[in-house]
């Protein structure tokens, strides 16, 4: 497949899947860390290493049964820099890979569920990725196609230390799992400190993501494991697991007792999110984030009827800086990002509003 | 909120770390918080916090202090060069990273002393080469699990999460059919 597929403005297929309380867990990640013996670490290798281990990856992957998956494989120095971004956005290739010069690259599957990044801060980076919450299988799938890599090539693997990666916090099993969980109701009623800070003890990091800084935006949230060594894989997992699952239970509670005491408020508060989203003429990425988050809890708790999730998964990515600049089709200063996000935003809504409409209709005829 | 480690990019990624009982929350972008580890001394320094005060909080490390117990190992530690990539246990301290796979035989003596501090211990437990995997054994740990929680669901009349873990029993246990997975 050529770059333009995985640039495409639209969510990508895997998202409309809808996975095991897709409510709150938006998506799943596994990623892997594996390096090849006898070759320096990108950090310290020569350009030469770099082309040797991307040749080898290259045979590798092209040598095995990846179960029916579909590799393209892009160079990363040969992409302009707008690209890049869009494929960071799409969490397809990290930020650091999207700045490496030297023989760095990327092979994208074809439904853009697994990427294997080459030459990133390990000679290469196994990524799985799922909708709702599935962390068992997700790993599943990473974990095979990673024995069948190794049948292929060397990897660096010490009896006591275990999968050897460039930085100690990888060492071991090579393992980072993580959840990236939407909770407006944990934030709005200022329990996600408390949450925070239990995870952190019970070695979760935490990140709010695309929010600016102290605020999460959107209230969305990545949780992964910090361990990878001293814990077995199934380990690393279930403690994840029964975290994501007490935190969704926290969520939902929230929820629930938001609901109960200010049904108004929240009514109020998800169509006049709505109302932004549709019609307002400029947007930052702080605000469409906040509304998009609003309206998204408005459709889990049923107040909100009319916005079908899966375009609500689309706007999330779409409002992201490149994603704007690839629809405008040319890079933009922030002002007029915001314009062109509102744009953006005011078709995806109404465009869609109009179809449900016209189906009501089709249904009232009959 | 500009980032509060390249003070120039916007910081679009908290990170929440608890180290010595003690809840931090630093505010990164993108591309520092890719950097963002707790024993990167480089990292660390341009936040103007003394290193030798992050090497007692962070590390624990004594090492550095050339305290009469720790002299000998630390002679030794600064003069070990790893024969591939030249890196020192000092370089490795500043980078917060590894020079190549030799690294981790050339530090082995070395490298547990910081990896109990940031992991959950200093030996791999897990998937090997060449070493089938214990996925079965999981599954069935997995099946059962999961049987209480129907158990508990059809109890509480919670008759829709109860089908649903039914489908999920008879996935996994399909699963244990086909002999489990991973291995080649
Ligand atoms: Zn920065
Ligand atoms: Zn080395």
């Amino acid at each position: 497949m050529n770059l333009e597929h995985f640039l495409k403005s639209e969510a990508p297929g895997w998202m409309d899947v809808k996975g095991l309380d897709a409510d709150i867990v938006l998506s799943t990640r596994i990623r892997l860390a594996r390096n090849l013996d006898g070759y320096r670490f990108p950090l310290s290798f020569t350009e030469n290493e770099a082309q040797q281990i991307d040749g080898m990856i290259y045979e590798a992957l092209h040598s095995i049964n990846a179960d029916g998956h579909k590799f393209s494989h892009f160079t990363i120095k040969e992409m302009p820099a707008l690209q890049r971004q869009v494929l960071v956005e799409k969490h397809l290739i990290s930020p650091l890979l999207a700045k490496k010069e030297k023989s760095a690259s990327v092979h994208i599957s074809n439904d853009e569920t697994i990427s294997i990044m080459v030459n990133e801060e390990d000679h290469l980076r196994i990524q799985c990725l799922a909708p709702g919450l599935q962390l068992v299988e997700t790993y599943r799938i990473a974990s095979k196609l990673d024995s069948k890599l190794e049948e292929h090539l060397p990897y660096a693997f010490n009896e006591s230390f275990g999968y050897l990666t460039s930085c100690p916090t990888n060492v071991g099993t090579g393992l980072r799992a993580s959840v990236m969980m939407h909770l407006p109701a944990l934030t709005i009623s200022k329990q996600i400190k408390v949450v925070t800070q239990m995870l952190a003890r019970l070695g979760m990091v935490v990140r709010g993501i695309y929010g600016e800084g102290s605020e999460n935006l959107g209230n969305i949230y990545q949780i992964s494991n910090q361990v990878t060594l001293g814990k077995s894989e199934e380990e690393i997992l279930k403690d994840l697991q029964e975290v994501a699952l007490q935190i969704i239970k926290n969520e939902r509670g929230a929820r629930e007792a938001l609901l109960k005491n200010s049904r108004i408020i929240l009514e109020d508060r998800f169509n006049r999110s709505l109302g932004t989203l549709k019609y307002a003429r400029i947007m930052t990425s702080e605000e469409a984030a906040a509304c998009l988050s609003n309206v998204r809890l408005g459709v889990d708790v049923g107040i909100i009827n009319e916005v079908p999730l899966n375009v609500l998964n689309e706007c999330m990515i779409l409002i992201q800086p490149g994603f704007v600049q690839q629809y405008a089709g040319t890079t933009l200063q922030a002002s007029e990002r915001d314009m062109y996000r509102a744009k953006l935003l005011r078709e995806k809504l109404n465009s869609n509003n109009q179809k449900l409409m016209e189906k009501g209709e089709e249904r009232y005829d009959v | 909120m500009v980032c509060e480690h390249c003070k120039e990019q916007q910081a679009t990624i908290t990170v929440t770390q608890v180290v010595n009982g003690q809840k931090s929350e630093k505010h990164y972008c993108e591309v520092c918080a890719q950097n963002f580890h707790p024993f990167n001394l480089d990292f660390h320094k341009e936040e103007q916090i003394p290193i030798h005060q992050l090497v007692s909080n962070l590390f624990g490390l004594p090492v550095w202090n050339n305290g009469p117990q720790e002299k000998a190992p630390s002679t030794s530690q600064k003069s070990a060069k790893c024969p591939t990539c030249g890196f020192t246990f000092r370089k490795f301290l500043n980078e917060g990273k590894l020079g190549c796979p030799q690294c981790y035989e050339t530090f082995g003596k070395q490298l547990p002393l910081v990896l109990t501090k940031i992991q959950a211990g200093t030996t791999h437990s897990g998937k090997a080469p060449g070493k089938p995997n214990h996925h079965n054994e999981w599954i069935q740990k997995q099946i059962d699990s999961t049987r209480e929680q129907l158990q508990l669901a059809i109890h509480e009349e919670r008759f829709e999460d109860a089908a649903d873990l039914r489908d999920e029993i008879r996935e996994m246990e399909r699963r244990l059919e086909r002999g489990g997975v991973d291995t080649p």
